[in-house]
């Protein structure tokens, strides 16, 4: 019971401090007062926590129907049973929702008079008339860039299936509630694997452009980590749902684990394994677009360096290609997953 | 053959499931135990295979310990324990054959029996075997083509392969039409009889025990309220074993 007082009264601090922290920086300095560089300085964050705090406390001995916190923690105050607008808490809901809105809409610096400027639309004008009218003189070199994209995702793809076809036994929870340690395996495994996954792979093709040199190798690696990370959790997530009585019949028979395994589990898989590889493979070609922006090769890098230089017609024909290989991708993947169900 | 001493099953959640529970097997019996659900019935059979590791008490198995059995001698154990399924619990996209197959695991190498290569021994019994519960030229269909009748027969053939001396059955007929019920109990009263396999039965249908049974266990919240004779239980037996509110349904 006491964690849930301290969870709940830790959300209000930090929501409130935000909201005091938010009004003052942003709508009362920047939108009033029209302060170009406001000063900054620690104690404001801290001043803002401190003002949090006591409010919080002050709802929480006198307010407790104010209180988010408690609405979230502890059912009892969120006054289930009360129409949606009649729950005090929801205006204060409301009131931070708006601060952040006006808040944003301003760092974002959200301006119509830009968009729709005469000098904007004139560049709009010439960049789309430049798009839809390619370059074809490039075009040989732009299909070996495109060429060199494909076989990057496929040799990713084809190196990540088997090592996260092994691991995503490892990380499969069904699996690995037998003994302590597996227990442990399974849950640095599933650490592991998250922390490699919430990294993009544009990062990780930075990472390997420092360690192999710009080039389709550090983009293929980028690749490959993230579909090990990725293809991981999809798999594992499917042994999770397999038919238990299966396992539990070949159990039956006195066969050894890893014949469990392989009649028990691998035949409930292997075609959501495939289907999902697939995809990756889509995901995979679409993304080594991406990473070539970052010298990761492929078309991506051509189309970064035409667009350095403003040479929109041949950046025209790269976006062509692009879409084609996208579209075709897209479809024929489409097309086996559904052959295959 | 089997002798089930004090046993006790405690699960994590704290559910008694079984409450000293106590009870001897005989050979070429076929056993039927009753109980409303939750009376613990699966859970006592998966103990007696530990796919259930139980919480206190023994079994006694051919004269052997097994309750704390672990690693080959337990595959050992299992190995002469076959086991089928309310569910079946077949593998659904392989052949009837291959999943006869699988009831001889135990015996076949690990790489051996992952690239397929079962013994040519093997693959004759399991196709009499097959032959055995009338599946016959049927060998090579999936096991998902097959009827709900069909496909528990498969799961006694695959039982069956294991050259078990207990099968214990988990409630065989409970996801079958009436008509099927009957036959698959059949099947299992033929492996009773003619192949001398101890059979121990979880069913909920009263006139099946009458009419299969040699001997019945009655589970009520875990204990045991009756054990004896399956004429034994007549209208008051029923009342305590299914409460007052029960009345016999039959199945003919």
């Amino acid at each position: 019971m006491a964690h849930r007082h301290f969870f709940s009264l830790l959300l209000d601090t930090l929501l409130w401090s935000y909201t005091f922290l938010a009004t003052h920086k942003i709508i009362y300095n920047k939108i009033i007062m029209s302060i170009r560089y406001p000063e900054f300085s620690w104690g404001q964050p801290l001043i803002c926590l401190i003002l949090g705090l006591i409010t919080s406390a002050l709802i929480y001995f006198f307010l407790p129907g104010l209180s988010i916190g408690r609405a979230i923690y502890f059912k009892t105050y969120a006054r289930l049973n009360r129409p949606f607008f009649k729950r005090p808490y929801i205006y204060v809901a409301f009131l931070i929702f708006f601060i952040t809105l006006i808040s944003g809409l301003y760092v974002s610096q959200v301006s119509l008079r830009e968009f729709f400027s005469h000098s904007g639309l004139m560049g709009a004008k010439r960049i789309f008339i430049a798009l839809f009218t390619p370059n074809f003189g490039i075009l040989e070199e732009s299909l070996f860039a495109a060429i060199e994209t494909i076989y990057m995702a496929f040799i990713a793809t084809l190196f990540a299936i088997p090592i996260a076809f092994v691991l995503s036994f490892f990380a499969a929870k069904n699996l690995m509630m037998g003994s302590p340690l597996f227990k442990i395996i399974y849950t640095i495994l599933r650490f592991i694997l998250n922390l490699t996954r919430s990294i993009e792979p544009l990062i990780w093709a930075i990472i390997f452009s420092v360690w192999v040199g710009i080039g389709p190798f550090s983009g293929m690696l980028a690749l490959c980590i993230h579909s090990i990370a990725s293809l991981s959790k999809l798999y594992s997530e499917q042994i999770e749902a397999i038919d238990q009585g299966t396992m539990e019949a070949i159990t039956s028979t006195g066969a050894r684990p890893v014949q469990i395994v392989w009649f028990g589990v691998v035949p409930q898989i292997i075609l959501p394994f495939v289907s999902f590889t697939i995809y990756r493979w889509d995901i995979n070609v679409r993304m080594a677009t991406i990473i070539g922006l970052v010298g990761g090769g492929g078309i991506g890098t051509l189309l970064m360096q035409y667009q350095g230089l403003a040479k929109w017609n041949e950046v025209g024909l790269l976006v062509l290609i692009i879409a084609t290989i996208v579209w075709a991708m897209d479809t024929i993947s489409t097309k086996i997953r559904q052959a295959i169900k | 053959m089997l002798a089930v001493k004090k046993l006790n099953k405690i699960y994590p959640n704290g559910t008694h499931a079984l409450k000293n529970v106590s009870f001897d097997v005989k050979k070429g019996e076929f056993l039927i135990i009753i109980g409303l659900s939750g009376s613990g019935k699966s859970t006592l059979l998966r103990c007696i295979n530990r796919l259930i590791d139980l919480t206190s008490g023994s079994i006694i198995f051919e004269g052997v310990e097994i309750s704390k059995q672990e690693g080959a001698a337990l595959r050992k154990t299992r190995s002469k324990i076959g086991m089928v399924f309310q569910n079946f619990n077949l593998i659904p996209r392989f052949s009837v054959l291959k999943n006869t197959l699988t009831g001889a695991l135990t015996r076949t190498g690990t790489l051996a029996s992952i690239l397929g290569n079962f013994s040519k021994e093997d693959e004759k019994k399991a196709r009499g075997f097959l032959k055995t519960v009338g599946l016959n030229g049927k060998e090579r269909s999936r096991a998902d083509n097959l009827s709900g009748g069909e496909q528990q027969r498969l799961g006694m053939a695959r039982a069956l392969m294991q050259d078990p001396i207990l099968l214990l059955a988990d409630e065989p007929v409970a996801s079958l039409d009436p008509a099927t019920s009957h036959t698959v109990m059949d099947y299992l009263k033929k492996i009773n009889k003619e192949l001398g396999v101890t059979i121990i039965c979880n069913l909920h249908f009263l006139s099946l025990v009458r009419e299969y049974g040699t001997k019945v266990l009655a589970l009520k919240d875990g204990e045991i309220v009756y054990q004896g004779p399956p004429d034994g239980i007549d209208e008051k037996w029923f009342k305590t074993i299914y409460g007052e509110e029960a009345k016999e349904v039959g199945i003919n």
